[in-house]
């Protein structure tokens, strides 16, 4: 009897289609540090020592991975479905005003915290069930309605933060602080790292078990492989198609009121860089695998804090790390058809 | 009361904001006419802005900045086709694969090339250019005949896409794709040749879209500057149900919101200085989704639509 880990060949395919994928965006953005004159091979140890260098920049990584892993964790439940919920900068941006209304109307505590995430989850799905709803009812493209419901979503935020709810002790649009007793507990002395991140990495074995042992997974997986199949095995598609966007939109609000709660303990304009669309890449590189999406989201996260370490180090503006996210999309696509070329030439086997 | 010079004002406003999301809306509605749901259009109207910023900036010439709007759409939706044409992949994910990689792009560069990664002011831009005679008839010569050269090229393409598309072979073959392009290549057309041709048609219009928001409107570059554009743009080519006809009055209708939303203090001053005043940014898209809803329930695109070949 051999007692070695058995990996199956989808499996197999999976990480290699991930790793090739990493590894084209590595080459491809080595050529543009070489344009720029930069040694990519000292710019990568660099962005390396900047994520993981010490105890500080290795929690200030695993903070930055907290909102990139709960965001991607929904998107890859929706995508599985074959559902592109583009909508996840939104949902996070109305989940986290919500929730933090809840935490300061309550005026702190545990139970100020819990109604916050509850609060801040459910803004999150509300914002996608209405793409939700006009796709399953009236057949209209998500990709179309979630986007532009991100722009309604921020401007409605960014309005909320500059008027009825803006901190007045501050000059800039942005909401009052929430109450101290409420915000996520730091579980690492001396640093920054929130409970948020034990939360996120919690997610990951829930969400698996989700997909891989219950029959929602199993019906969502059929949906997005042929809704004709599943509705003749009897499969209600467009509930289905429901339930599996508004749960991505339910983590993207808790990603956002997660990040309130932990670290920016108010709403501002600048709550996130953007990681409803890294949640994307990341979801995408993962291959909607949970344990690939916790690999991916760290590898993301330790991209976009290297990246400053390298925009001091070595002058290397801090856009190189939207680059290598579009760099990174386009090779996860293309390393499909590679691959399979590979193989019809023998030169991968698997 | 509305005073009479406000309302033209605000209609000649329409006209010139539609401008941008007439053209690209055309272009998609040629990609879409074959089969192609090229949601990238909003990366290639971001690479067209930049290109035409960047060409003009640094020679100095709006024409040349013109020309490099339109090589850069036409980049854009070229590496769209590889990966959808050529490569067979799922045009929705290849369609946001271009978007996030113009955007990754478009903010390296900016940063690259401007200290602090702002862009800095063109020395002119192309400005309105009144046609003789027409513009000195009262109301429609301000509103129609004082516009800048892209709104009357984004009118005159209107007929001309349409006669493209209804009374060309090309346009006959295009269309014969775009329901069933397994049948239509069994029939000797060309498939691959026929969509790269469509792709590069809305490459050049979406380019020239993006590319008049630096040189022509906004006079500088932003990462931001398309906002949502392109996604208006094929929301219009399925209220204009792949007509342009219908395309103009789905462009008319979102710049004239779009003309509203910027011009609402000017309309009522006694709005003005009142902090609702500010949810008026959101308008444009809210408007875009409630016409979806109203108008856009269940209407049959081009059978093949968004369809991978592999799967038909």
């Amino acid at each position: 009897m051999t007692n070695q880990l058995v990996i199956s060949r989808g499996t197999k395919r999976s990480i290699v289609r991930a790793l090739l994928s990493v590894a084209l965006t590595l080459v491809a953005t080595s050529i543009i540090f070489l344009i720029n004159n930069v040694n990519p091979f000292l710019a990568f140890i660099y962005m390396f020592q900047g994520a993981f260098g010490d105890i500080n920049l290795l929690s200030e990584t695993l903070i930055r991975m907290t909102p990139i892993l709960i965001v991607s964790l929904g998107l890859a439940v929706s995508f599985k479905c074959k559902i592109w919920n583009i909508g996840a900068e939104g949902q996070l941006y109305i989940g986290a005003m919500l929730g933090t209304i809840v935490a300061i109307g309550i005026g702190g505590g545990p139970l100020a915290l819990l109604a916050a995430l509850v609060v801040g989850a459910l803004g999150g799905l509300l914002w996608a069930a209405g793409p939700a709803l006009m796709k399953v009812k009236l057949g209209i493209n998500e990709v179309i309605t979630t986007f532009l419901m991100n722009f309604v979503g921020i401007y409605l935020v960014q309005w909320m933060i500059s008027y009825p709810f803006r901190s007045p002790d501050t000059l800039f649009p942005e909401s009052a602080a929430i109450p101290s007793t409420s915000a996520l507990a730091v579980i690492l002395p001396r640093t920054r790292l929130h409970l948020g991140v034990v939360l996120a990495l919690a997610l990951v074995p829930v969400v698996y078990f989700l997909l891989e042992r219950t029959t929602f997974g199993y019906k969502v997986k059929v949906v997005g492989e042929s809704p004709e199949a599943a509705r003749y095995g009897g499969i209600e598609v467009g509930r289905m198609i429901f339930v599996s966007l508004i749960f991505s939109g339910l983590l993207a609000g808790l990603a956002g009121i997660t990040e309130v709660m932990g670290i920016q303990h108010r709403v501002r304009g600048s709550l996130s860089p953007g990681y409803g669309y890294t949640g994307i890449v990341v979801a995408l590189l993962g291959q909607n695998n949970p344990l690939g999406v916790a690999l991916a989201s760290l590898f993301l996260a330790a991209i976009m804090n290297g990246s400053s370490t390298l925009a001091w180090t070595m002058n290397i503006p801090m856009g190189i790390v939207d680059l290598m996210q579009g760099l990174l999309f386009v090779f996860v696509l293309a390393s499909e058809p590679l691959m399979r070329f590979l193989e019809r030439r023998g030169v991968l086997k698997l | 009361m509305i005073e009479w010079a406000v309302l033209i004002g605000l209609a000649a406003a329409t006209l010139r904001v539609a401008a941008p999301l007439l053209l690209a809306s055309l272009g998609e509605t040629i990609a879409e006419r074959g089969g192609l749901l090229n949601l990238g259009i909003q990366g290639a109207m971001l690479l067209g802005a930049f290109s035409a910023f960047i060409g003009a900036y640094f020679t100095g010439s709006l024409w040349i900045g013109l020309v490099s709007a339109i090589v850069g759409g036409v980049l854009a939706t070229l590496l769209f086709g590889v990966l959808v044409v050529s490569l067979d992949l799922d045009h929705v994910v290849s369609g946001l694969a271009i978007n996030l990689l113009a955007s990754g792009l478009t903010l390296y560069f900016t940063r690259v090339l401007f200290t602090g990664g702002v862009s800095p002011y063109l020395g002119e831009l192309f400005g309105p250019l009144p046609i003789p005679i027409l513009s000195q008839i009262p109301v429609l010569g301000e509103v129609l005949f004082s516009q800048t050269g892209f709104v009357y090229l984004g009118l005159i393409s209107v007929p001309l896409v349409y006669m493209l598309l209804t009374k060309t072979t090309f346009g006959i073959r295009l269309r014969a794709i775009g329901e069933d392009p397994v049948t239509a290549s069994y029939l000797g057309i060309n498939v691959v040749k026929m969509r790269y041709a469509a792709l590069f048609a809305e490459g050049m219009l979406a380019g020239l879209a993006g590319g008049l928001l630096t040189i022509s409107m906004f006079n500088t570059f932003d990462t931001r500057i398309v906002a949502a554009r392109g996604f208006v743009a094929v929301s219009i080519v399925i209220l204009g149900r792949w007509n342009p006809w219908g395309v103009l009055a789905g462009s008319l209708l979102f710049g004239f919101t779009e003309a509203l939303s910027l011009r609402i203090g000017i309309i009522f001053p006694e709005l003005s200085g009142a902090s609702t005043i500010q949810l008026f940014a959101l308008l444009p898209y809210l408007v875009a989704l409630v016409a979806l809803v109203a108008g856009g329930r269940r209407v049959r695109g081009p059978a093949s639509l968004g369809k991978r070949i592999g799967k038909q």
